[in-house]
């Protein structure tokens, strides 16, 4: 934390320690009752029953997510069961494609609020704002006329990866303009006197200095995609086409509910967003010092 | 502040060099100069703009009046098919429906060139007779009709099922009588042959093409355009200021279009009375045909014939435009042309105001500055575009189409008319936000919310995003500044472990949340009770429902929170904390002043967003509470969806989402204001 | 003249199948299904024992999952604009919403003749019919029944009066034992008793009659269950109810076969139709059924080939797979007379249920009734409210809700 960054002063670790172990309980608590019960060979959501007149040991083996019994065999059946490493290529396929056209469609425009000043500057970057306030659970029919009747990407990747990408793009544009806001101008004033041209500064300048934000709006744009069901399940019509999300969703709803199966897929498919993560984190926290902006 | 930083070095990144000519400077020497180029040019370009606009204008206008005479030789040729088609339907049910009686009718049955009739009972699939040209020889009515000819029967079953539910509802909202188009460009029209109260079967006519209407006007059109253009022209000598100039080109405008509109209108009202009288005469030989009919084959007589009930809207409702005799009712043929005029003048006086401001707009200059400053900042145009068009395309056009939806009475029974025919006006939103009645006395004095009223629920949604946007905000800012402490331990890996309610699928956990809270199993309550205390029915009480919402959303939430921080952290230069304590400034004032403004720019646009993210998060509401106890703990996206999905009011439902919108674009526009978030650093 | 001759050839020689057929011949059928496990295995079956049958003709079948959360959505998104399937299965409680919006399922009375017609359950029949036309061939149904633990009951009752006196004996509220435990509050469990009553959700011409006096009559003997004989447990969750039946506490629940997947290895249980209502004058409880439908998409461009495949798909021998192996319970008739099918117990319980169950209502305005009517059965069950003053506001919200989706 930066206000407690003093290396001299250093700042009392043990109370830190005490509020992160803190929220880390919490926050793995629900998580591990989806690990428990991917791991119990089970089904049921109920999480546990008690006894009539439970006893406090009772209460407690209640409380602790912990299986009765440990078994692989959700995890066996949801890899067997159907094409699950088929779908979960597909969204990896998509979701990148997705960071990669979000992220640069929404630097370059966001590079453009930052430094030009522009008529229409104020209502473009409010328009980006607005395009988030309608509510989407009302757009799915509108949005298969226009790309799978108009355009005709029906059950393509492309198809989703531009939904997607235009989803993302206004969290995307708002957040890198903040941050490019904060990037002082000496360098490119300095840049631009050497006569290096503006698309030069943009790349070999800005980006590498924005990496931190880089990394939130790639993580951010890249769940956008990872986790959307609805879109997927509607615009692709081969089953080879699906994503994970949608092969996953295929063992609840309905009359018969495997949450076991759905909690064992729900722990596959979120491996690739931590290990997205762990790749992102060292230039997100990569500290930018006035230093490195001045060399 | 950035935002304070002066504004130079960016002009000089985004603005052409020196030496290139800019809009601006050009006009400055426009309006300094007199006479000369300047002058003729900008008389050129009010002269230019008027012939533009009212060029443009008189060309859709004319476009307007042929498609407006078209129409209404469809209307003389569908009134006349119809009247047609329900005359023989009404001898046909007089004969029975079926048998011979029928099939001496339909051959007797007078018909222009090209056109044919049909009847088709239900009973055994028939086609009971026909004088359709391809119904001849081993195909001869009457037959079962063959595979291929399944259309027709379901068509039949269909104006059976609508005259079926017609009666039921005691409403009108299906049509009686269907018409289509024929592939060899003539008209299909179906109508019901009810027997004793039920639909026996059905009858149709299929007419010949309407022979095409020329597009004629072109000459009234060429006088409109060339008069005033030439009057213009002339003015240009006489008047110097471009504003006087402009305005005689506006008053030119309107005196032409305004010309050609008179004209159009005579033609439309020409044509109505033309209509009316082909059809009189169609009806005055139907009724003596059929009664010539009813009289050589001894059909039943009783109730006496009414003809004027033959010339009938799709729901078979009479139009009233005719008596009994065929002749003309005056006072309805007025309204007729009335009306008629009425939506003529609306569509012209649209296009005279959109003119009038293109006129303008070019004649002033508008146009050539828009020109100019798309030129002066295309980079930064250029940069924006990607993002722009796909916007455009995916957001606002789907945007557009539910506020115009939002207008409309669009519900599941109309989702084939086209939405001006439901246009409403206000109603939906009157409807929405007319309605006060949030909370009534109950019999016992305790105050009873009306769960599904529209302040209620807005109360309810703030409320949410409020709590919900502060835990986030905090929670995940806290975090942030205590995982970007240098030096601690486990850093890594409590980063990683807090980001897992963002990566994994919420579908779940947030169902696991919902079983956390489940009165007898739900962990919660165990909890509760180890202590000794007693279980809470957690979504039995609006209050402690929206509480197992705000957890689960919260617990959902802070990790995004946490992740823009971290990122926004770096951007703060160590040395400044290291100049900071050199002037003697604790820690909170360290924060106050150094790290606060500096998460601003990245922290301002993520509340924002999450305010409408929040606002809009349909997901975990409809997860974890479902609306319980009673609708209470509905959110505005949730109730609106359940309008458009569960009540089928999509304009209704389309009324909430544009009211929805407008209230986040209030919020952000004051937010912005207050903020300054969208200014360029 | 030569190229006639060489077509007439060819197309002797695809008859005698020594050419394979060409291409442009070939027919495609698709169809959608939300079925997985065991269920899509049956299907995928029965389609390739169709394929098998008809690749002379050049007609094949092809087959698409799609998540049941999904698939509504899906249908009413693509279908009506010509990109969906030729042939799609779904439940009829969707049914009067896509026929009225239009464009969506194909009406199939001219191709319907008696023979196929007799072929199905009467009952299963009407939940296809929609505004007196047809519009699918049922596939396979869903019921209630009684589900019992044989060693706690030995013989099911037969009418409420038996299984009220049974349940008392085999209820002791301290051990948390119960002799009956179902879903009581859950709408779509009570309407077994509401129906049984001859009461309903909708009268004549679709006007709610959710407070009628039959409604309200089986609305007081639940209470009467509940309160008065204190057979049933006062929590009526799923969850509760699984576990109570699993851990021998509950002698016997009304379920449906979505149940018997949760049911724990080591109980033994036996099925029964639902009791007699003494409180009825003996008539039957009548649960809603569901009943899943084949239809033929509107815009399909094969409508009679696809019309045929529906046939196929209903016909005995295919019935028979989806019951044997895909665990349906087929509305085809004559498939409860093969031997296999007659020995197994969950799907004879099923056949007898049936004669007595209601087609829930397919009409849109169905959509309108359950969040009324939920509100209401919990403000009963909490006692919160009289059955009578809580059906009165159930019922004016529906009827509010169904004016004003007519109104002009």
């Amino acid at each position: 934390m930066a206000l407690f960054s003093s290396r001299r002063e250093g700042v009392p670790h043990l109370p830190l320690h005490v509020l992160l172990l803190g929220f880390t309980l919490f926050t793995l608590y629900p998580i591990l009752w989806v690990v428990s019960l991917a791991f119990s060979g089970r089904q049921s959501l109920a999480l546990s029953t008690l006894p009539e007149s439970p006893t406090a040991m009772d209460r407690l083996r209640a409380v602790i997510p912990w299986p009765e019994t440990w078994s692989l065999s959700n995890f066996t059946s949801v890899l067997t069961d159907q094409p699950f490493a088929r779908w979960v290529l597909n969204s990896v396929i998509i979701s990148t494609g997705t960071t990669v056209v979000g992220v640069f469609v929404a630097c370059t425009a966001a590079y453009a609020f930052s430094r030009f000043k522009f008529p229409g500057q104020r209502a473009g970057l409010m328009a980006f704002l607005v395009s988030q306030m309608f509510p989407g659970t009302l757009m799915l029919i509108p949005l298969y006329i226009i790309l799978v009747q108009w355009l005709g990407l029906g059950s393509s990747r492309l198809g989703l990866i531009i939904v997607y990408a235009t989803t993302s793009i206004p969290f995307s544009v708002w957040m890198l303009k903040g941050y490019f806001d904060t990037i002082p101008k000496d360098l490119e004033e300095a840049a631009l006197m050497e006569g290096a041209s503006v698309s030069r500064i943009f790349w070999s300048i800005i980006l590498p200095l924005a990496k931190p934000a880089l990394s939130v709006t790639a993580l951010f744009s890249f769940m956008t995609a990872w986790n959307e069901f609805i879109l997927a399940a509607t615009f692709m019509d081969q089953e080879a086409m699906y994503t994970a999300p949608v092969g996953l969703r295929f063992f609840v709803g309905g009359f018969s509910q495997q949450w076991g199966y759905f909690a064992a897929g729900a722990i596959l498919v979120s491996v690739p967003v931590v290990v997205l993560f762990l790749f992102l984190q060292k230039y997100l926290v990569s500290g930018l010092t006035a230093g490195s902006v001045k060399g | 502040m950035s935002t304070n930083a002066p504004q130079q070095p960016a002009g000089d990144l985004g603005g052409p060099g020196p030496g290139v000519a800019s809009g601006q400077s050009g006009d400055v020497l426009l309006t300094g100069a007199n006479g000369g180029p300047a002058s003729s040019l900008r008389r050129g370009r009010v002269l230019g703009g008027l012939a533009l606009t009212l060029g443009l204008s008189l060309f859709l206008a004319n476009g307007l009046l042929a498609r407006a005479r078209e129409e209404r030789a469809v209307e003389r040729a569908q009134r006349r098919a119809g009247v047609a088609l329900l005359s023989l339907a009404d001898v046909v049910q007089r004969a029975g429906g079926t048998g011979d009686g029928v099939r001496a009718a339909v051959k007797d049955w007078p018909l222009p060139a090209g056109a044919s009739v049909r009847v088709i009972a239900f009973n055994g699939i028939r086609l009971e007779a026909s004088t359709f040209p391809e119904d001849t020889g081993d195909k001869a009515a009457p037959r079962r009709l063959s595979r291929d000819e399944k259309p027709l029967y379901d068509r039949g079953q269909r104006l059976r099922a609508a005259v079926e539910t017609n009666r039921e509802e005691g409403g009108a909202r299906k049509p009686e009588v269907e018409s289509e188009a024929r592939p060899s460009g003539g008209r299909l029209l179906s109508a019901p042959v009810e027997v004793d109260g039920t639909v026996v079967g059905a009858v149709e006519v299929a007419t010949p093409p309407v022979p095409p209407v020329g597009r004629g006007g072109l000459a009234e059109a060429l006088a409109a355009f060339l008069v005033p253009l030439g009057v213009c022209g002339g003015a240009g000598f006489l008047v110097r200021r471009q504003r006087v100039l402009a305005g005689v080109a506006a008053v030119l405008f309107v005196a032409g279009l305004g010309g050609y509109a008179v004209h159009s209108m005579r033609t439309l009202a020409d044509e109505l009375r033309g209509t009316q009288e082909a059809v009189g005469a169609e009806l005055r030989e139907r009724t003596t045909r059929a009664q010539a009919l009813l009289a050589a084959h001894g059909l039943r007589t009783e109730p006496p014939l009414t003809p004027a009930a033959w010339d009938a809207d799709s729901l078979r409702h009479p139009l009233g435009l005719l008596t009994d005799a065929g002749q003309p009712v005056e006072a309805m043929l007025a309204t007729r042309v009335a009306q008629v005029r009425d939506e003529a003048s609306r569509a012209l006086g649209l296009l005279g105001v959109l003119g009038l401001a293109l006129l303008l707009y070019v004649g002033l200059g508008g146009l050539h500055r828009t020109a100019a400053t798309l030129k002066e900042h295309r980079q930064a145009y250029a940069y924006i575009l990607p993002a722009l068009v796909g916007m455009l395309l995916l957001v606002f056009f789907p945007f557009g189409y539910g506020i115009a939806l939002s207008f409309t009475d669009a519900n599941l029974y109309n989702t084939h008319q086209p939405l001006s025919e439901l246009w409403v006006g206000l109603r939906n939103y009157v409807e929405i936000l007319g309605d006060f009645q949030i909370a009534r006395r109950a019999a016992d004095g305790s105050l009873v919310f009306n769960y599904l009223n529209f302040y209620y629920t807005l109360f309810f949604t703030v409320v949410w995003t409020v709590t919900n946007v502060a835990i986030g905000v905090t929670v995940g800012l806290v975090l942030a500044l205590a995982l970007n402490v240098p030096n601690l331990r486990l850093r890594p890996v409590y980063r990683v472990v807090l980001i897992l309610p963002w990566a994994m699928p919420n579908y779940i956990t947030a169902l696991i949340w919902k079983g956390m809270f489940h009165q007898q199993f739900g962990v919660v309550n165990q909890v509760i009770r180890m202590f000794g205390g007693q279980g809470v029915s957690w979504f039995d009480s609006p209050t402690t429902s929206f509480l197992t919402a705000l957890a689960t959303n919260g617990w959902l939430s802070f990790p995004f929170m946490m992740v823009v921080s971290l990122g926004a952290l770096q951007s703060i230069p160590a040395e400044i904390y290291e100049a900071a304590r050199v002037d003697g400034a604790n820690r909170w004032q360290q924060f106050t002043a150094i790290t606060l403004p500096a998460l601003r720019p990245a922290l301002v646009p993520a509340v924002i967003l999450s305010v409408v993210w929040t606002f809009n998060m349909f997901n975990i509401i409809f997860l974890v509470t479902g609306g319980d106890p009673g609708n209470s703990t509905e959110i505005l996206v949730t109730q609106a969806f359940k309008f458009a999905f569960q009540r089928y009011r999509y304009g209704y439902a389309a009324a909430y989402a544009t009211i929805i919108f407008g209230i986040l674009l209030l919020y952000s526009l004051v937010q912005n204001r207050v903020s300054r978030a969208t200014e360029a650093a | 003249m030569t190229t006639v001759r060489t077509l007439v050839a060819a197309l002797c020689l695809c008859a005698l199948g020594l050419l394979p057929l060409p291409s442009f011949a070939a027919t495609e059928l698709v169809l959608w299904h939300a079925y997985r496990a065991e269920e899509k295995a049956a299907l995928e079956k029965v389609v390739a024992e169709y394929n098998a049958a008809n690749a002379a003709k050049g007609i094949k079948v092809t087959t698409l999952a799609v998540p049941y959360d999904a698939y509504a959505d899906k249908i009413s998104a693509t279908v009506p604009r010509g990109k969906g399937p030729d042939l799609f299965i779904f439940a009829q409680d969707r049914l009067g919403g896509w026929i009225e919006s239009g464009n969506t399922v194909e009406p199939i009375d001219f191709y319907l003749d008696d023979a196929t017609k007799k072929r199905f359950i009467p009952s299963t029949m009407e939940a296809m019919t929609y505004r007196g036309t047809t519009y699918g061939l049922p596939l396979n149904y869903k019921v209630i029944t009684l589900i019992y633990n044989k060693k706690l009951v030995p013989v099911p009752p037969k009418t409420t009066g038996e299984l009220v006196k049974l349940a008392k004996t085999l209820t002791d509220k301290k051990a948390g034992r119960f002799g009956l435990a179902y879903a009581y509050s859950d709408f779509y469990y009570h309407a077994a008793l509401m129906n049984g009553f001859g009461g309903g959700v909708f009268g004549a011409n679709v006007t709610p009659t959710l407070n009628s006096a039959q409604n309200v009559k089986s609305l007081e003997l639940m209470m009467k269950w509940l309160e008065k004989d204190g057979i049933v447990p006062t929590e009526p969750s799923t969850a509760l109810i699984t576990a109570l039946f699993n851990e021998g506490k509950a002698a016997m629940v009304f379920s449906g076969p979505w149940f018997l997947g949760e049911v724990a290895k080591g109980v033994d249980y036996g099925l029964a139709r639902l009791p007699i209502l003494d409180e009825a004058g003996g008539k039957p409880m009548s649960p809603w059924m569901t009943v899943e439908g084949v239809y033929v998409a509107a815009p399909s461009k094969n409508k009679e080939a696809a019309y045929d495949f529906a046939r196929f798909l209903t016909e005995a021998s295919s019935a028979k797979t989806l019951a044997l192996e895909g665990r349906q319970s087929p509305s085809n008739q004559a498939v409860y007379s093969d031997a296999k099918v007659a020995a197994d117990p969950q799907l004879k319980a099923m056949r007898e249920q049936v004669e007595v169950a209601v087609p829930m209502p397919n009409v849109p305005e169905m959509s309108m009734v359950w969040s009324p009517a939920t509100s209401a059965m919990n403000a009963i069950v909490k006692k919160a409210s009289t059955p009578k003053a809580a059906m009165d506001v159930a019922q004016k919200a529906v009827a509010k809700d169904v004016a004003n989706l007519r109104k002009k």
